[in-house]
């Protein structure tokens, strides 16, 4: 443990209260601006009716011990049954999502979008912080911590001799980054709680294949167990009524 | 917590029987109670100066107390709002945590620090 430090009140208030408060600030208008440069995709009639079709067979997945055998039996030859099922798809005939990709310039438009509006404002802010607040001792961590932490407590000043506890105004920055999601999901609601990471994540799933989710909720149709509910549900209606009359 | 849960389901045992839509904004309600709580706890212990291990008691006391608080919330029968109990106990703990961490250095920083 070095001795203590002892910091100038200027740097609480021209660099870590102003950095803070800028953290939370450019975190709201990039709210925003994404919400602006959004664009809704023009919504193909084939992907919205294959779409669709999932929807309701998950409907029927999940409602499936609501209705009598028989009109389950009916539902389901209808979605899975090989020949003309909705689910069905005949080989051969699912796109290959890159090559549509790469064939329909407006998707990698769209993704480029994306993908600029999540990387332009990082990079802003960060040079931003660098200009302005690169090289302070800004704060000090309550809690002690080791040696390793020291590269990414103290980045931006090369002083191996303070303790690891205090933490350099760019890493200052990096906890905001990090530690302000709870607040913003609080405050934006719950769109903004698809934050960058989650967002990278999407773009990896962006060719998403829509005959292979058919084919899989074909599967989850078939192996369903039916178990009609509601002769059960008479007996506990009884028993509640019951109850209510004594 | 201005928390309001829905019903719902209606009381039944055996099939569970949950409008999706219901379990997840109580699930959000949770989430957005314990982000705000770790929040406020971070001010709150930097602000009294907690240091060390018993900053990071402080936030599990606190989160404690919020499960107890949801848990009276949903009438101590989390099964009408829940899938399961440990929703109630454990959603968004870690996430919570880091809001709390720089919270508290931040509080810290400002009052005992400079």
């Amino acid at each position: 443990m070095a001795e203590d430090l002892v910091l100038d009140t200027a740097i609480r208030d021209w660099v870590l209260i102003p950095l803070s408060v800028v953290m939370v600030l450019i975190g709201i208008l990039r709210y925003f601006v994404s919400k602006l440069m959004r664009s809704s995709p023009a919504p193909d009639a084939k992907m919205v009716k294959e779409g669709q079709v999932i929807i309701r067979a998950r409907n029927l997945k999940s409602g499936a011990n609501f209705i009598p055998p028989r009109s389950f039996r009916t539902r389901r030859l209808y979605y899975s049954n090989e020949e003309n099922g909705l689910l069905h798809v005949p080989k051969g005939q699912g796109t290959n999502p890159q090559a549509q990709m790469f064939s329909d310039p407006n998707m990698a438009m769209d993704m480029m979008k994306k993908n600029l509006s999540m990387i332009i404002p990082q990079t802003l802010t960060f040079g931003f912080v660098n200009f302005f607040f690169s090289g302070f001792v800004a704060a000090k961590i309550p809690f002690p911590l080791t040696q390793r932490f020291r590269s990414m407590l103290q980045n931006g000043i090369d002083l191996s001799t303070v303790d690891v506890s205090y933490v350099s105004s760019r890493s200052w920055y990096f906890l905001n980054l990090f530690g302000l999601r709870g607040l913003f999901s609080l405050i934006l609601g719950d769109e903004n709680a698809i934050d960058d990471t989650q967002r990278m994540m999407q773009m990896g799933g962006l060719g998403f294949d829509a005959s292979k989710s058919l084919s899989a909720e074909k599967d989850g149709l078939d192996i369903i167990q039916h178990e009609w509910a509601l002769p059960r549900f008479e007996q506990r209606a009884e028993s509640v009524l019951r109850k209510l009359v004594k | 917590m201005g928390s309001s849960e829905k019903r719902s389901k209606d009381v039944m045992s055996d099939i569970p029987t949950f409008s999706a839509e219901n379990l997840q904004n109580n699930l959000k309600v949770i989430q957005n109670s314990r982000t705000f709580l770790s929040i406020i706890a971070g001010v709150l212990a930097g602000i009294i100066g907690f240091t060390g291990l018993t900053g990071f008691v402080f936030y599990f006391v606190v989160m404690l107390i919020t499960s107890v608080g949801l848990m009276a919330k949903a009438g101590f029968s989390a099964d009408l709002y829940f899938d399961s109990w440990n929703r109630v106990l454990f959603d968004g703990f870690l996430g919570g945590l880091m809001s709390f961490v720089l919270f508290w250095t931040f509080a810290y920083d400002l009052v005992h620090i400079f």
